[in-house]
């Protein structure tokens, strides 16, 4: 297939993902990062994003089904998961999160329990795209050939 | 959708760039003296951008997971010219870990940095010495003003 045209589909569906506020201008950020040294950073950040936050939401998930609430340590995990969801630039992922924290700080249960449905849910169609995105642009043949960066 | 999306977007980008001060076509922005970096944060995703991002800018940057990490570094007799610490750690909390490494002496600059912002976290970590604090992500708009600041 056309590498030239799979290049413009990975702009494009990166395009779309910024426009439907899947994610943020820090991803954007991130791709920044990659270069000959690191040409794969962004796909590893994220990998490594879905794999710790995946374990941050398992304990997020526990300490809201078994038994009485500790909203301090809801709290402290989803400061954790807010901070990298943030930093990879996951835009509705963190924005559930603020929305949790507020339910979370306010010590309303049920908030918590339906919010965390929503973050989940985001988390996971994130990650759906992500994938295809990466597969798509491992297709498309190595980034920065367009970037002509200059060190 | 308009223009073709170019991997090259820095922000606020200008003309030329004369002293490297902003990030035009092509180059990217880079420290001019040589500065050094810790990073303290539990998360290894966070740990690992902000690590990056430094690093790009010529940073000379290391990564710890923990406040007592930290202070053990500082101890042991490495002076980094900026330090970015989470709030909240595993053990040893921001605050608290920016405290005993300005109680070492350390001249660092701290930025105390948090996922998300509340004031009286600014205020417990200002009153420890850091000198700001921000909410993640940290970004080019925040880190590049920092390095001027260390490189004058």
């Amino acid at each position: 297939m056309d590498r030239n045209h799979l290049k413009r589909q990975v702009d494009f569906m990166k395009r779309s993902f910024l426009d439907q506020g899947y994610l943020d201008e820090q991803f954007i950020q991130l791709e920044e990062l990659q270069d000959d040294d690191n040409p794969n950073f962004v796909e590893e950040i994220v990998t490594l994003f879905f794999n710790d936050s995946a374990r941050l939401l398992q304990n997020i998930e526990q300490a809201l089904v078994s038994g009485p609430i500790d909203f301090a340590k809801l709290d402290n995990y989803m400061h954790q998961f807010k901070g990298s969801s943030s930093s990879i630039g996951a835009k509705r992922v963190k924005d559930e999160c603020t929305r949790f924290k507020e339910y979370c700080t306010a010590g309303n249960a049920e908030g918590c329990f339906r919010t965390f449905v929503q973050v989940k849910q985001e988390h996971a169609t994130l990650r759906t795209k992500l994938e295809t995105y990466f597969q798509l642009a491992r297709q498309a043949g190595p980034p920065g050939t367009s970037r002509g960066q200059v060190r | 959708m308009g223009a073709a999306v170019d991997h090259v977007t820095p922000m606020g980008m200008s003309g030329g760039s004369a002293e490297g001060n902003d990030k035009s076509e092509g180059q990217r922005f880079s420290c001019k003296s040589k500065l050094t970096a810790l990073v303290v944060d539990n998360g290894g995703v966070c740990r690992a951008i902000q690590t990056a991002l430094l690093r790009s800018y010529g940073v000379e940057t290391e990564a710890v997971e923990t406040g007592e990490a930290a202070v053990e570094l500082i101890a042991s007799g490495a002076t980094f010219s900026l330090i970015i610490i989470e709030m909240l750690l595993s053990f040893m909390n921001g605050p608290e870990t920016a405290k005993q490494i300005r109680a070492m002496g350390a001249q660092s600059k701290i930025l105390g940095i948090t996922a998300f912002f509340d004031e009286r976290d600014q205020q417990e970590f200002l009153a420890a010495g850091a000198d700001n604090f921000i909410e993640k992500p940290l970004s080019p708009e925040i880190v590049i003003p920092i390095i001027n600041e260390l490189d004058n």
